[in-house]
This record gives structure tokens, C-alpha cells and sequence, in this order.
């Protein structure tokens, strides 16, 4: 082309002969340049397009899928036909200076629609068709439901017939009327044979969608059924997170990222499973904030990222142990931070002092307990002494009380005492000083692959308080990282190229493959940072590191790096753990009424991973004692253990639930002990059950799990795919739980192997424990093929709930965009319908009854200081009596009327008025909420909850939990506060203060989103348009952490951790699969097969199982079963892309296509996390059946330590602590396999 | 019998269906009178079997209107022998013959090996390809078989010519028509099956090719019209005029 200005014009000559021609027969006017041409009407076109974009209307509503997301979506209907969404771009605004929260949503969420009309939505109410053949010739004879119920049962072979009719199809169509009154009457045959608590249900994530999850738990807790948890259950808690924080989990919004001045994200991949916040991420490099992933593989994340640390799978914590010997050293030891010491001093354990004991062996010391008041002879008479820990001060040199510690909490002398005001005490950090007396220390290693453990000799410098002997968590914190002081016994390690000495950044380099220099200046960078910034550092940490058997240790490692850099508590700053959709925002609502609190107290609720590990039998096929885990310096408390027997134990100690609770029904057991009290041989029934249980005339169900008596009878299942997405050891829920074919191939049988020494062994391997299997979804998916009875559901534009993440503070409303279509309904209607059907029933089969509720010692309550010391003190063989509530469960008996089910499920109950509702050990007074409520919502007529509150739609039910919670109600925000000032002593009132008259209705959400109000139902605040970053008000207010110590912590003295030689933070590699139980050993062995690491991250193109099946995103990803695999283990077995593949192990298997690809690591595969068996799974070659889930490769293996209760933040909670359902170190072989496939 | 069915009542069936079904088509279907364009999906072969293909048939339609329209003792008027008249058919028609059917069949082959090609073809456009090969394999052979077979073999411009243009004026001659041989008879009954198809297939686009395109400027701006203008909107049944007195002074 010509330079020189360009003339408008067209092309050229030839051009503009033709328009001269086009012209000569036209009367339209032109532009000069012949580029244009202006004429008047002809727009009749216009018509389509505007009517395309006009609609009958648009409704706000989200997906209730636990992503975390909580994205506001509009949703369009035309012609009362859904036609599709887009997202809402209302939120309110984040602040002048900073990005918005608007838009929100991905592509997954924008093909939901799909889902209303598609080939996969459940139509019409399901049951099993040789099951309602028997049903119904039953009913005729017998002209009962539950009579007709009770007669399949009695009967084994009609019981296995339908059994192992599930999951092949057959399902026919039947009545709402009909299928709600099967599972009605089987309901109530099995409260009325063996007792309520063989009922179960299981719904996970409250959060995504309140209304929906609380109905149904409510229906489950008023007739006495147990709930199983998910957050432990799915892995996704981190136990590090009650291990030091004292808490559940409390993260920053997303919004927060933005305040970060230097961003890491460690196993947790951003741009796919946080999409619609992942902006902030991108956004905030553009402030000058620097972004470090850490990932085995090249991960979406990482092209984000200035530095990339790709850490082998599972080996993080030796990286974030180098990491924190650099820190230690460079910014504690040879220079001091003030910033650093300041706030270690205040917020972390470090200061406080630990007692030195003997080695197991005698031959020198290791640490011991918490030093406490009991040991200082000035305060060994204080209230709950043993619960005050003790440090000394700089000044004085004295051992000090400081407030704050859990001695603080409870008790009515100490009253505002429970705060960190240190009151002019300079806490001494270290002992470490000319002249101090230096001790040796054995510290636990397990540097080793195959996890077996090792011996550190240490030393640190101690001083005599008392009779004990002393040093400071921070000393041991020097020795356990090995940053050596002159003057101190024990080997050191040397500089940082020192590659035999744990734990420097040479040796992490062999174990992790980051170079040591890249350790270092990351290190170094992030607590300059830190030091710089005051404390902006923040790790978003997720599923890559968390879902490990030993993840808690990992968490607690890098945790350690943000302690030490004073990063908790900041905006911008600390860890970002987001896996889950954890946070219920109004959590009092939800919690109290979901668990029926307005009616019946306490309910019964259950680890997810205990209840399924035992249930499914997994314990059978899990041959290791839970000593091969434990540390060399280990005192003997697991040594010999299965790992059934320390789910007996912490059952038996009241550490933690287990259900069924007895070897008989809790009916039965609350009659024997009120006929017991009212003949004078007990006290009260709880007196009168310790005593049966001690002297073995009733035995816990857990020690004969397996006993028809002791199995799960009923599972009712909603906004839940547990066979298709979260069901680790799927095929053994297949065999043992459902009794229907399966993929098992291990031999539980196999000798040498350690069997339970309480949980008696049948040979016969029971199968098909369940009754019924009751399920509501709208789609189809593996959940609802094998269930019994399928409810269809309504899809989450077609009901009222409400929706909140930790992403954003904002809540907002679920909206029908149309009814229901077919003979779908709402959860909330089935529900209610169940319940009307089950209360009609209960007439003639229950009545009044009364039930023996056994929960353990709980968390925010005085259970957790029931056991002092962390000591293991078990009443059975004598170490200490028995005692409901300190040294056992507690034992309550409940009045359940079960003909009145229906009424309480509509009303909020007369408890509420008389007890208010308890979140966090903070009594709301609900008078005036309820009088409100009464006034919107109208109260019932008649029957029991005559007079009480309605809440019998769903709608009215959204309405309650926006009332009874802090977040949403101001009113009960500055009451709690006010009661929170009162245990504390602090101010806080003001950060709810000119809230009172905020109350955030349903209608206010259903407008837009929402921002929450401050509560102290959690530990930030949104005060002043503030960013939410939690544990702000125990950092800003001095509020302490739910610990011990009352502070953050790094050293955790149970009996069981210290046995398992985590005391401290440390790096546990990934479990010998091999070593512990027979699998085959990581690599090639020369044939066409290879095991690798089998690991299940989160799917870029679906939400765990939901949208996989969408046809959105199957035609935008490949679609289907796949596996990812690197280049190199494909070629060995000589796999090409797009190959049919078997990852098979003794667990299952599952056959899939392989993708190769250079983004994955040697050595692993990535099955992503819930490919379920509905689309494109063929016939295994291993074993003829179809290929499994992803889960079908994986089973249970329970960790010891989240089992401990009953101590300071080690104590039960539902959700908050428990055995996590890990399933990251399996290993599977992979082979290629026959290309022609048949289904 | 069968050749007043043939020749004197099929063609006007044929008339009816394609133009009833064009009318009907924009009627109810006016998004779908469209190529279906697959260029997104293939556009190499396209590029060159397309314009082989669209540029042939255009002088097969224009040889067409020249044996048909034109009455042979036109030409001979103008002192165009039989023979010349015979070369040219054979020469130029042979030519545009040989690019529509080489360029049919490579846009066959490529629709049939690209996939997402292929999943885009209609059921009714499927039918139409095989019709429309057809009808140019046989229009082909006539072609070849009125010059190579017997001599100057079959004069069509005394028999198919005279009968097609009495179909014009309701007069069908039916007579000179069937005299024709077999290869012309079954060239015609391809031809008026396909003319039949035309409105239920892809088709249809040559109706509404964007011929004016080339003769105008390539931005158009249109105003509104009075009709589309606010409150121009009549009166409708069954609804109270709503408004202020302004409007209606208006």
C-alpha cells in the first residue's frame, strides 16, 4: 500500500463502475464516498430480533452447586419456557479504588437451562420395579404400608432380589402418593424395629442452597435420624484448620486477593475451580502484586504466575518445611523483625511454655504437654486450671497466667477474662540466653518415602519451673526445623546446601524436585514481603494439598510460614482455603432450625467418613495398625490398634459420634432407663446408661458394626450424587452397603493381616445393609439409578432458597422462574408431603416415644474441657470412671412424638422462645425475632405447632433463617456482640452497632445481592465497606482464638499426635500404598502396565458430577470418561491420545480414554474428581462389568488423630472436626486395553 | 396416456409445487431460507469447488434458455448453421457440463469426508444432491448422445424445445414431446423432480442471491418508517387505547 493519507472510497475503479451502474437505476440518496447509503422503513426485520429479547419476564436465581461461585443469575422465560441465563451484574460495589464483583458465572453455570427440558431429567416420582410388585401384593395382603414394608424385609430372598436389582435399571413409574408412602412406611419400620437411629440422610453443602438442606435435616432430626457430615466427609475440611485456628474454617473473600501484595497459590487452581473470582487473581498483578503457584503439573493457574514451584504430588510440606527454616533463620535468629516477634508473642502459642519428659527409651527428652496453672503451686487452685497455659514474662522472669486460655472460658469467675490483653506482660519468646541451661530433645522424622519414621537429636534451652522442666514452643519450633544456635546439643543442620539434614532447602529439593534456590528466594521474598507490607501475604491453598491422608500436616506447615510473618488476621493477608462451599452466612438460622433446635435437643449428627468407613466395610480391607503410622518416640497409645478400633475408642470417650449408638434401639434403652430412675436405681438416665455400658449389659453398636441389628437401614438422599461423586471405596457402598454387583477385586479375607481387636469380625461379609435408598434430584444420575425410590426434584429455578459462599459477602435468593414442570417438586414439598404421610402412619405403628440421644463432648461448649491434658483415659479398663459428658458421651433422653412430625416441620418450635439458639457458645434471644416473624409469616392453626410462627412454605422458611441470625438480623448481631463483650471484656459491640435496624429480608434478597451484616457468628468483619478477612476481630479486639491457648496454634500435646510424632509441624510424604498395604510399588515393572499416583482434581468443564452430562459441556470438552496422563507413562505402555484405558486396583476400576498430554508430571494420573458411570462407560476387561466411577478406585483410610475430642479446639463439632474421607495416595495400575469397547 | 400425464400434466404440478412451496417456505420459514452455509467448517476445497461449480451451472442455465427459449429458426434467421449451432452445444455446454458435475462432486466428496459437514446436511438436502447429479449426468449425456450417436443424431430443438415453450401458453404439445428419444425424457423428468424438491432444499438461496450487493454502497442505514415510529400502531381489537390527549390530538 501507498503511504500517504488514505481516501475514503471504495476499492477502485471497477468498484465504482459498478455503484455508477447501481446508481443510475436508484433514487437513494449516498454518502460522498460512495461507502453508504441512507433509505427510509425496511426494518420489518427488526421485529424478530427485538421479540428474541423481550420476555414474559426475568427472575433472579443461582445454581445450588457446590462451587463456591454463589454467582446471581438471571434467568429468561419466553412463553413460560425457560430459554437461558445470564448473569447478574447488581452486586454492590466492593469500594472507589478497587475492581467489582460484577459479572459473576462460567460457562458450566451458563449451560444449566439445559437441564430443565434435556433427556436426563428425572419427570416423574420413581420406584424399583420388582420392589413395588412386592410392595403392593404385600399391601394388599396385609392392607398396611408398614406391615407390607415389614414383610419384604422378614423375607431374605425377596430383600436380595430387589436389592440386587439396583443399579440395572428397572425403575417405573409411579404416584407421589405411592412413593412417599414406601418410604414413609419403611421410615417407620425401621425406628419401630430397631430404633431411630438406623435412619440416615445425608445432604451436603448448606450453603448452596439453605432452604432446601434445612427441611430435610429438620424432617431427619425431628423423627431421631442421624445426619452425616460432608465438609470432613469430602476431604475438603482442613484439620489443620481446628488443629491451630480453633475454628472451622474462615477465609477472606475473594474480593480480598486485591489487598494481597504478594499472592500464592498452593494446590489450588484458580481460573477452573474459583472461575468467576479469579479475576481479583489476574487483576491485582497489575498493583505490583507478585503470583507464585505451586503444582506438580503445568496448571491453568500457572501461566498467571512469576514463579512456578512444581512440587512432586503430596510432597509440599518438605517445601514448606525449607521454606520455613529460611524464615526462621533469616528473619527470627540472625536478625530480628519486630513485626514478626511482636505478633508472634501476642497471637501464637510460641511463647508458651512445654514440659520436657523422658523418652520413651529413657535415654533423653522430648517434649511433653502444655505447662499450666495445676503446675504452678501459687495458681494450681484457680478455676479450670488445668485449661490455663503458662508463659513467662521478659521482665520479671516469672512464670505468668495469661488471659485468654480456654481456663478462661467457662467458668463464671474468669468472666471477661477471656480476651488476649497481655496487661503488661512481655511474654519471653525464647529461653536462649548466655549461660542457660541446654537440653537434648528426640524429635520425630519421617523423611523416609516409604513413611517410616526416624529420630532427630536437637537441643534447646530449658529452665526448671517447679518440679518441671521447661522450654518455650518457639525453642522446639528452632530445633524441630533444625536452625541451629551456638551453644545447643544435638546435629544441626549446616547452610542451606546441606542436603542431608532436615529440614534445609537442599534436602527438600530431593524430595519435592524445586530447585533450593528457588526455595530460598520465594522464602525470602514472602516474609520480606510480609515485613514490609505488615503482613500481606496470603496463600489460597485448596484440594491439591488438603484431600492427603497426612493434608492436615501439610495445611499446618504452611500455615506455619503465615503465622511467622504475621499475615492471619490482615486484609490481604493469611490463607485463603477454599474448598467447599462452607460458609452458611446467616449460620444460626440455618443451623438451629435445620437441626429442629426449636423442638428437640441435641441432635444427632455424624462424622461422614467414620459412619461410611464402617458401614461399607472398608474396615475389612484396611489391614494396618494405626502404630505403623506412629512416630519412633511414640509412648504406645495406638501401637497395635486397627483403625476400627480407634473409631471404637474416640466413640467410647465421647471424642466423637458414632451411630447406630447401641447394640439395641435408643428407644428401647430410654424406657429401660426411665423405668430404671422411677424403680430408684438410677439417678438419671444418663447415670443409669454409664453404668450399663460400664458394666457391659449395653454395648456401643461400633464394637458389632456388622450385626443386622447395628446396620443402616434407611438413606434418604437430596441436593446430594453420593454414588456418583463423593463415595470414596464406591464399590464397596456397592457391596456391603446396597448389596448389588460391584467391582471389588481385594480379598478382605487375606491372612496376616491386623484385624480389630473391639470390632467383632463376621466371616461372612454382610451385604446389602440398606433397606431403602431414597433419593430427590432432578437429573439422573449413578445416585438415583441404584436408589429404590426417586423423588423428581425441581430444578433451582423452579423454588425459593437462599444462596452464600465465602467467595463474596453477599446473599441472595433463589426465584421460580417457572413451576415446577411435570410432576416434579420442590425438596420442600417432598419433605413436607413425607412427613404428613409418615405422621399419618406413625398413628398406628410409633405414638409419643421417648428417645436416648448420645452425643460426644462438643466443641464451643464445656465438652472441650472435659478431658484435661490430652490424655487418653479410657472408663473400660479402669483409667478413670465413667462419666457422661466428661469422660463418655453425653446422654439426654428426647420426647419424640412422632404423629406430630408434620406440624413441628411447619413451625418454629416453643425451644426457641425458652432457649433462644447457641452458635459458637453465644446465646441469641430470639423475642423479638419471633414476634416479627409471627407478624410476616403468620402463625399455624391447630396441631402442634398451633400458634407457633409458620414456616410451612419455602419461602417463609428462607424468611426464619434470615431472622434468627446475626448476619442478617442486625438486631441479634449487636445482642451477640453484647454477650461476646461480657466473656471478653473488650469492645466489640461496635462493629454491629447502627446495624440494630438492618434486617435483611427475603424480599431484599430476591432484589439484589445483599451484603451481610458483622456478626460474631464469624471472626472478620464487613464493618464500613471493610473487605472480609477473617480472625480480624481476634487480631484488631483481642478476641481469642477457640484454642487452648486462646492463641493460634503450632504445638499440639494430645496423647495420639504425639504418638503419631505431629506435635509440631512437620513433612509426612505420601503413604507407602505399598508398604502399608500390599499394593503394587510406583513405576514401570517392564510389562504393557504401570502404577502411578491416582489423584482426582476438580473438573474444568463440570461442578464435581453435575454439568458432565450437560451437552454444553460435553461438545466444549472431549466428553466422557478420561484420564490424564504425561507423555512419557503413556508411551511405555504404548498409549496413544484418545486410547481406552483401565486404572485398576484391588478397590475397582475405572475404564476411560486417555489424554496425553505434557502438562502432566510423570508418574501420576488425573482423574477428574466425579466422572460418574451415566455417560459413555463401557464393560471393564478386569472384570467384565461396567467400567466404575471415579471413586470406584478408591477407598477410606481414616487418620487417627481427627478422631481425638474432648480437647480444648480438638473437640467435635458437625462439620468442624472429624476423620476427613481422603483419597489423594491411592495408587492405580494402568494398562492399555482392548480399543473395541461394548456396553 | 402416459405421455399426456407426463408432458401435459406434470409440468404444471411441478409449477404448482415450486411455487406454492416457495411461498409457503417464506412464509413460515424465512431463518431457514438460507445456504446453510459450511464455510466455517471447511473453507479449502470450498473455495475452489464452489465458484467451479456455481460459475458452470449459470452457463448451463444460459445454455439452457438457448436450445429452449430460442426457436431454431431464430438462429437459422440469422444464418447460424446446424452444425455451428451443433459445436457450440457441444464445446461450450460440454465445458460448463464437465465444471458443474466436476464441481458437484468434489462438494459432495467434501461434504460427505468433513464431519461436521456432513452433520450439518439436511435429510431433504441429501435427496436434492442425488437429484441434482442426476439431472446433470443425464443433461450431460443427452448432450453427448445428440451429437455422437447416429449422424447429428436427435434434433431436441424440434421436439423438447417447440413442447417446452407450448407449456407457456396452457397449449402443451404434447405429441412433439414424446417423440423425443428416452435419454431427453428422462433428462425432463429428473429436471421437473428436482424443480419440485427446489422449495424444501437449500435451493431456495438462488431465489434471494445478493445479486443487487454488487451495484450498491456496502453500508445501509435505514430510518424508521412511519409504521415503526412510537404510537403509529393501529388501533388492535379488544383493547382500550391507552394515552395521553396529546397523542390522540396527534
Amino acid at each position: 500500500m501507498a503511504a500517504g493519507p488514505i481516501k475514503p472510497g471504495t476499492d477502485g475503479s471497477a468498484s465504482d463502475a459498478m455503484l455508477a451502474v447501481g446508481k443510475f437505476f436508484t433514487r437513494w440518496e449516498e454518502s460522498d464516498d460512495g461507502r453508504a447509503v441512507f433509505r427510509q422503513g425496511g426494518r420489518a426485520g427488526d421485529v424478530f430480533y427485538r421479540d428474541r429479547w423481550s420476555h414474559d419476564k426475568v427472575v433472579r436465581s443461582t445454581h445450588g452447586v457446590n462451587c463456591t461461585g454463589s454467582c446471581s443469575w438471571k434467568v429468561y422465560v419466553k412463553d413460560g419456557i425457560i430459554t437461558w441465563e445470564a448473569q447478574q451484574t447488581d452486586y454492590p460495589s466492593v469500594g472507589a479504588d478497587r475492581p467489582e464483583y460484577e459479572p459473576r458465572g462460567c460457562p458450566r453455570g451458563a449451560a444449566f437451562s439445559w437441564y430443565t427440558y434435556s433427556p436426563t431429567r428425572v419427570r416423574y416420582p420413581y420406584v424399583r420395579g420388582v420392589l413395588v410388585q412386592m410392595y403392593r401384593e404385600a399391601k394388599e395382603r396385609l392392607k398396611d404400608p408398614v406391615l407390607a414394608w415389614a414383610d419384604i424385609q422378614a423375607d431374605p430372598e425377596r430383600r436380595r432380589r430387589y436389592q440386587q436389582a439396583r443399579g440395572k435399571g428397572g425403575l417405573v413409574r409411579t404416584s407421589w402418593a405411592e412413593a412417599v408412602e414406601i418410604a414413609a412406611a419403611a421410615h417407620i419400620h425401621t425406628i419401630k424395629t430397631y430404633g431411630p437411629d438406623r435412619v440416615a440422610g445425608f445432604s451436603p453443602i448448606p450453603a448452596m442452597s439453605m432452604v432446601s438442606h434445612c427441611v430435610g435435616t429438620r424432617f431427619i432430626q425431628l423423627i431421631g435420624g442421624v445426619m452425616t457430615s460432608f465438609y470432613d466427609w469430602y476431604a475438603d475440611l482442613p484439620v489443620a484448620s481446628p488443629q491451630v485456628f480453633g475454628d472451622q474454617t474462615d477465609v477472606p473473600e475473594s474480593g480480598d486477593w486485591w489487598d494481597s501484595t504478594y499472592l500464592m497459590m498452593w494446590g489450588s487452581n484458580v481460573p477452573v475451580t474459583r472461575t468467576p473470582d479469579a479475576h481479583w487473581m489476574a487483576e491485582v498483578r497489575y498493583r505490583g502484586t507478585k503470583v507464585v503457584t505451586v503444582s506438580p503439573d503445568y496448571a491453568d493457574n500457572t501461566k498467571f504466575a512469576d514463579d512456578w514451584l512444581p512440587a512432586q504430588a503430596g510432597t509440599d510440606a518438605a517445601l514448606a518445611m525449607a521454606m520455613g527454616h529460611v524464615v526462621l533463620k533469616e528473619f527470627f535468629v540472625q536478625r530480628e523483625v519486630p513485626f514478626f516477634t511482636d505478633y508472634v508473642k501476642k497471637y501464637t502459642d510460641l511463647p508458651f511454655l512445654i514440659t520436657l519428659t523422658p523418652s520413651p527409651d529413657g535415654s533423653s527428652l522430648v517434649p511433653g504437654k502444655f505447662l499450666t496453672a495445676v503446675d504452678l503451686p501459687e495458681h494450681s487452685a484457680a478455676e479450670d486450671a488445668e485449661w490455663k497455659t503458662v508463659l513467662l514474662d521478659e521482665v520479671s522472669g516469672e512464670p505468668v497466667v495469661p488471659n485468654g486460655s480456654m481456663g478462661f472460658r467457662y467458668n463464671k469467675t474468669d468472666a471477661g477474662k477471656w480476651n488476649l490483653d497481655l496487661a503488661g506482660v512481655r511474654p519471653q519468646l525464647s529461653l536462649y540466653a548466655p549461660g542457660t541451661e541446654a537440653r537434648e530433645v528426640l524429635l520425630p522424622c519421617f523423611e523416609a518415602p516409604d513413611g517410616s519414621g526416624s529420630v532427630l537429636r536437637r537441643g534447646v534451652p530449658v529452665r526448671q519451673v517447679g518440679d518441671k522442666l521447661v522450654t518455650t514452643v518457639y525453642d522446639l519450633m528452632l530445633a524441630q526445623y533444625g536452625v541451629g544456635r551456638d551453644g545447643l546439643p544435638g546435629e544441626w543442620a549446616g547452610d542451606y546446601d546441606d542436603g542431608s539434614t532436615p529440614y534445609t532447602p537442599a534436602w527438600q529439593e530431593a524430595i519435592t524436585s524445586v530447585p533450593a534456590k528457588k526455595c530460598i528466594k520465594i522464602a525470602r521474598e514472602f516474609a520480606r514481603n510480609g515485613e514490609q507490607s505488615k503482613g500481606r501475604s496470603m496463600i489460597i491453598m485448596g484440594a491439591g494439598i488438603c484431600q492427603w491422608f497426612h493434608g492436615d500436616v501439610t495445611y499446618r506447615s504452611i500455615l506455619s510460614l503465615l503465622l511467622l510473618t504475621g499475615s492471619m488476621g490482615r486484609n490481604g493477608g493469611g490463607w485463603a482455603h477454599y474448598v467447599g462451599q462452607e460458609k452458611t452466612r446467616p449460620i444460626t438460622g440455618w443451623v438451629s432450625l435445620a437441626n429442629a433446635l426449636d423442638w428437640s435437643r441435641p441432635p444427632r449428627t455424624m462424622t461422614g467418613t467414620s459412619y461410611w468407613y464402617m458401614h461399607t466395610g472398608q474396615w475389612r480391607n484396611d489391614g494396618y495398625s494405626a502404630g505403623s503410622l506412629s512416630s519412633p518416640l511414640a509412648e504406645g497409645n495406638l501401637a497395635g490398634m486397627h483403625t476400627a478400633d480407634t473409631i471404637s475408642q474416640s466413640a467410647r470417650l465421647g471424642w466423637m459420634p458414632f451411630y447406630p449408638q447401641f447394640d439395641r434401639s435408643s428407644l428401647t434403652v430410654a424406657e429401660e432407663a426411665e423405668a430404671a430412675v422411677a424403680a430408684g436405681q438410677a439417678d438419671d438416665a444418663a447415670g443409669y446408661v454409664a453404668s450399663r455400658l460400664a458394666d457391659g449389659a449395653l454395648k456401643p453398636a461400633v464394637e458389632d458394626v456388622d450385626a443386622p441389628q447395628n446396620w443402616p437401614r434407611t438413606l434418604m438422599l437430596w441436593r446430594s450424587n453420593l454414588m456418583g461423586s463423593s463415595a470414596k471405596g464406591n464399590e464397596y457402598f456397592l457391596k456391603n452397603l446396597l448389596g448389588t454387583h460391584h467391582n471389588v477385586m481385594g480379598n478382605e479375607a487375606e491372612a496376616g493381616m491386623t484385624r480389630p481387636k473391639e470390632v467383632r469380625w463376621h466371616d461372612e461379609t454382610p451385604e446389602g445393609k440398606l433397606d431403602l435408598l431414597c433419593s430427590a434430584d432432578f437429573r439422573m444420575t449413578s445416585t438415583t439409578l441404584l436408589s429404590d425410590v426417586v423423588f423428581p426434584a425441581a430444578t433451582w429455578y423452579e423454588k425459593h432458597d437462599l444462596s452464600s459462599t465465602d467467595m463474596h459477602p453477599f446473599v441472595h435468593a433463589f426465584t421460580p422462574a417457572i413451576d415446577p414442570p411435570w410432576e416434579t417438586k420442590s425438596d420442600f414439598e417432598m419433605f413436607h408431603l413425607l412427613a404428613q404421610e409418615f405422621s399419618r402412619q406413625a398413628a398406628t405403628h410409633l405414638g409419643v416415644r421417648k428417645d436416648l440421644v448420645s452425643v460426644p463432648l462438643q466443641h464451643d461448649t464445656k465438652g472441650q474441657i472435659a478431658q484435661p491434658g490430652g490424655v487418653v483415659r479410657d472408663w473400660r479398663d479402669g483409667s478413670t470412671a465413667a462419666v457422661p459428658g466428661k469422660t463418655m458421651p453425653n446422654f439426654t433422653v428426647v420426647e419424640r412424638d412422632y404423629t406430630a412430625i408434620a406440624d413441628k416441620l411447619a413451625a418454629v418450635g416453643p425451644l426457641a422462645d425458652k432457649l433462644g439458639f447457641t452458635v459458637k457458645n453465644i446465646t441469641y434471644k430470639l423475642d423479638h425475632a419471633l414476634d416479627w416473624l409471627a407478624q410476616k409469616n403468620g402463625v399455624m392453626l391447630g396441631g402442634a405447632g398451633d400458634g407457633r410462627p409458620a414456616i410451612e412454605t419455602d419461602a417463609k422458611l428462607a424468611e426464619a433463617i434470615l431472622t434468627f441470625s446475626g448476619t442478617t438480623n442486625g438486631e441479634l448481631a449487636v445482642h451477640g456482640f453484647r454477650e461476646l463483650e461480657k466473656q471478653t471484656g473488650r469492645d466489640l459491640v461496635d462493629l454491629a452497632l447502627g446495624s440494630e435496624e438492618k434486617h435483611i429480608t427475603f424480599a431484599d434478597t430476591q432484589a439484589a445481592p445483599v451484603p451481610v451484616i458483622t456478626s460474631p457468628e464469624w471472626s472478620g468483619s464487613e464493618t464500613g465497606g471493610r473487605r472480609y478477612a477473617p480472625f480480624t476481630t481476634n487480631i484488631e479486639r483481642l478476641k481469642p482464638f477457640h484454642t487452648l491457648t486462646g492463641r493460634m496454634h503450632f504445638f499440639l500435646d494430645h496423647d495420639w499426635m504425639r504418638d503419631l510424632g505431629e506435635a509440631l509441624p512437620i513433612y509426612r510424604p505420601p503413604l507407602d500404598m505399598h508398604r502399608l498395604f500390599g499394593e503394587p510399588k510406583l513405576g514401570r515393572d517392564g510389562s504393557k502396565e504401570i502404577t502411578v499416583r491416582y489423584l482426582t482434581p476438580h473438573n474444568k468443564w463440570s461442578i464435581h458430577s453435575e454439568y458432565q452430562d450437560n451437552l454444553f459441556m460435553l461438545s466444549l470438552s472431549r466428553g466422557g470418561p478420561v484420564c490424564w496422563i504425561s507423555r512419557e507413562d503413556a508411551a511405555s505402555i504404548g498409549v496413544m491420545d484418545n486410547d481406552w484405558v483401565e486404572c485398576v486396583n484391588a478397590n475397582g476400576v475405572f475404564v476411560c480414554r486417555a489424554i496425553v498430554s505434557h502438562r502432566m508430571p510423570g508418574g501420576v494420573v488425573y482423574v477428574h474428581h466425579a466422572q460418574e458411570r451415566i455417560i459413555d462407560v463401557p464393560k471393564s476387561e478386569a472384570t467384565g462389568r461396567r467400567g466404575g466411577i471415579h471413586n470406584s478406585v478408591t477407598r477410606l483410610l481414616v487418620k487417627p488423630t481427627h478422631l481425638i475430642g474432648g480437647y480444648a479446639q480438638l473437640a467435635y463439632a458437625f462439620n468442624y472436626l472429624g476423620p476427613t474421607g481422603n483419597q489423594r495416595d491411592m495408587v492405580s495400575t494402568v494398562r492399555k486395553r482392548s480399543q473395541e469397547v461394548t456396553y | 396416456m402416459t405421455d399426456i400425464v407426463l408432458w401435459g400434466v406434470l409440468p404444471y404440478v411441478m409449477v404448482a409445487i415450486l411455487v406454492g412451496g416457495s411461498v409457503w417456505r417464506y412464509k413460515y420459514d424465512q431463518f431457514g431460507w438460507t445456504t446453510r452455509s459450511s464455510q466455517l467448517y471447511e473453507s479449502k476445497l470450498l473455495r475452489i469447488a464452489s465458484p467451479v461449480f456455481h460459475f458452470g451451472i449459470l452457463a448451463v442455465i444460459a445454455g439452457h434458455f438457448f436450445g429452449l427459449v430460442i426457436p431454431k429458426s431464430w438462429t437459422e434467421a440469422v444464418g447460424m448453421s446446424q452444425d455451428f449451432y451443433h459445436f457450440n452445444a457441444l464445446f461450450v455446454g460440454g465445458i460448463a457440463g464437465i465444471c458443474t458435475l466436476g464441481g458437484i462432486i468434489l462438494l459432495i466428496v467434501r461434504r460427505r469426508t468433513t464431519g461436521p459437514v456432513f452433520m450439518a446436511t439436511t435429510k431433504n438436502d441429501k435427496t436434492m444432491y442425488v437429484v441434482l447429479v442426476a439431472a446433470i449426468v443425464f443433461g450431460l449425456w443427452t448432450t453427448l448422445a445428440s451429437v455422437f450417436l447416429g449422424g447429428h443424431g436427435h434434433n431436441y430443438r424440434e421436439t423438447v424445445s417447440p413442447w417446452f415453450r407450448s407449456l407457456f401458453i396452457f397449449q402443451p404439445d404434447i405429441g412433439s414431446m414424446a417423440a423425443a428419444p428416452f435419454s431427453f425424457h428422462l433428462h425432463t423428468l429428473v429436471g421437473m423432480l428436482l424443480f419440485a424438491l427446489w422449495p424444501f432444499t437449500r435451493l431456495v438461496h438462488a431465489f434471494t442471491a445478493p445479486f443487487h450487493y454488487l451495484f450498491r454502497p456496502y453500508i445501509v442505514y435505514r430510518s424508521r418508517d412511519v409504521r415503526t415510529a412510537p404510537g403509529a400502531r393501529g388501533r388492535q381489537p379488544g383493547w382500550q387505547p391507552v394515552g395521553t390527549r396529546d397523542r390522540d390530538r396527534r
